[in-house]
């Protein structure tokens, strides 16, 4: 029992400690969106095509940005817990395995931007400073 | 053969990386996404063949899958997988339907696939084909063992699927199926017994992960069971007479994980119990055995580049038998893998093994596993390309 809280305890620390403050990228939406705020964990479900619907059944369109894009790397790890690479085999064992398919990769943020802007439930992340061209901007809880 | 998937192989790494392929078909909604892999690895052991011929080295370890997936509409999908693969004696490179289905995904928390299903047994049975999703090159051949990949891999029949959120306790993903397993027979030179047939009435089971909450998101609990029954008719050579010989089987495990950054830890418990039932017992006695089976494993990204796995796994075919050499393996494996490109990797792995269960007899001329090395070495190389 002592053995398990131990554990648990770790566990939990490794992950606080790596709780890194939220900055470097903004998450967008279609402006249509009446949301101002949005839960991290359904942000997360979001990418990882577990919650595929808004609360108003609208579907869910997420975009991300290509790996090596620094707002993608740092969404990934603050917003997914995971590295880019971990989420990269999440989505070859849901690929070849018959279970899903990732959100499209768009190689610039302004593609991402102009693509939720045109998607209406679309949901993208791009770097501080990018040009919103009518996006909505979205504050995570 | 060989040479086909070389020069393919050859043709993908030569091409620049690429991402999936992404055909727009006409229409607003139709979306056609391909994806592919190709495998070529070499197997080499000290003593025992293991796998395939392996103690004087074998390159017969060869996957090859390609894969489209179309998005009808938001809720409907349809996809298929062809594979081909060579492992030692079995796969033989035939080219196979390795799932097919039609998906309605109806709500988060309910959907259905029908057609041919990976079987979600465990955290990564349905994936065990896929080296670029994992560190290792073999899974922990305790509870994935790659010979049964036939039996074990898909079921051929209806899959209710889903994901739950539970707010501040989390979420549940669950998977529940049932349907049949369509077993090609193939001859088994120098084996004295001939399976005339092969039927499987049905195969049904589930598996359940809770996905923990902050501040332990990444970790995720759960359990599988699965019921099959198998049933063949065994020409012995002492009798002129088909045996007939029923298995109902039942597999369980209990599964842990726990994902955090680049770090992942794993660890899974399973018992399988089989039932012989025969039709001539004092031919093929009846008898009711439990095995058990077990691994933990870590793994960790150094960079972007390098990866880093390790894990122990414990084989039991026969719980009575614990004790003997014969019925026993215990496989500590260690492995690099290397990631070219993001489309490209080569791992490396080497194990050291103990005890000769999980070995074949008809790989290893014959002879009884008892009369084999107890102690021995395997290594593997393994190149994948994907997009």
């Amino acid at each position: 029992m002592r053995i398990c809280a131990f554990i648990l305890v770790g566990l939990a620390a490794a992950s606080l400690a790596a709780d890194l403050p939220r900055s470097g990228y903004v998450l967008i939406v279609h402006p249509s969106s009446r949301a101002a705020r949005i839960d991290r964990k359904f942000v997360a479900d979001v990418f990882l095509r577990r919650a595929t619907r808004w609360p108003d059944d609208t579907p869910i369109h997420p975009v991300d940005l290509g790996p090596a894009a620094p707002a993608r790397i740092r969404f990934s790890q603050e917003i997914l817990s995971r590295s880019v690479a971990s989420v990269r085999s999440y989505w070859q064992q849901r690929i070849f395995s018959g279970q899903g398919l990732p959100p499209p990769e768009l190689p610039d943020e302004q593609d991402v931007v102009s693509y939720v802007v045109s998607h209406p439930g679309a949901i993208g992340y791009v770097s501080l400073g990018t040009p919103m061209s009518g996006a909505a901007v979205l504050e995570v809880n | 053969m060989r040479f086909v998937l070389a020069v393919s192989a050859l043709a993908l790494l030569a091409t620049p990386p690429a991402a999936a392929v992404e055909l727009r078909l006409p229409g607003d909604l139709a979306q056609l996404q391909v994806h592919g892999f190709i495998s070529q690895g070499f197997l080499y052991s000290s003593d025992n063949n293991y796998l395939a011929h392996s103690s004087q080295g074998s390159f017969e370890f060869t996957e090859l899958g390609l894969n489209f997936t179309m998005l009808a509409t938001d809720k409907l999908s349809l996809g298929l997988q062809i594979f081909s693969h060579d492992l030692g004696p079995i796969g033989d490179y035939r080219a196979t339907l390795d799932w097919y289905a039609v998906d309605y995904h109806w709500q988060d928390w309910l959907g259905v696939r029908a057609g041919r299903v990976k079987l979600p047994f465990g955290l990564y049975n349905d994936s065990s084909d896929i080296d670029s999703a994992r560190t290792a090159i073999l899974l922990p051949q305790s509870i994935y063992p790659a010979q049964n990949r036939d039996f074990l891999l898909a079921q051929t029949g209806v899959e209710v699927y889903g994901y739950q959120g539970l707010g501040a306790a989390g979420g549940l993903d669950y998977r529940m199926y049932g349907g049949t397993i369509f077993l090609d027979l193939r001859p088994q030179p120098g084996n004295p017994i001939t399976a005339v047939d092969v039927n499987v009435p049905y195969v049904a089971g589930g598996r359940v992960l809770w996905a923990a909450p902050a501040p332990v998101e990444g970790l995720r609990l759960g359990g599988s069971l699965q019921f099959l029954r198998l049933e063949t008719h065994l020409l012995l050579p002492s009798t002129p007479s088909q045996v007939a010989v029923n298995l109902p089987v039942m597999l369980w495990v209990a599964s842990v994980e726990y994902t955090v950054r680049d770090l992942l830890l794993a660890a899974e418990y399973s018992r399988w119990r089989v039932r012989t039932e025969s039709s001539n017992p004092s031919l093929v006695p009846e008898a009711l055995t439990f095995s058990e089976r077990g691994y933990a494993l870590a793994s960790y990204r150094v960079n972007s580049w390098l990866q880093a796995g390790a894990y122990y796994s414990l084989l039991f075919p026969n719980v009575t038998r614990r004790g003997t050499l014969d019925g026993r393996q215990h496989d500590a494996a260690l492995t690099l893998r290397f990631d070219v490109n993001p489309f490209w990797l080569v791992k490396v792995e080497g194990h050291y093994m103990h005890g000769m269960a999980g070995l074949s007899s008809s790989l290893n001329g014959n002879q009884p596993l008892k009369s084999l090395s107890p102690d021995w070495a395997f290594f593997a190389v393994k190149t994948t390309a994907f997009f």
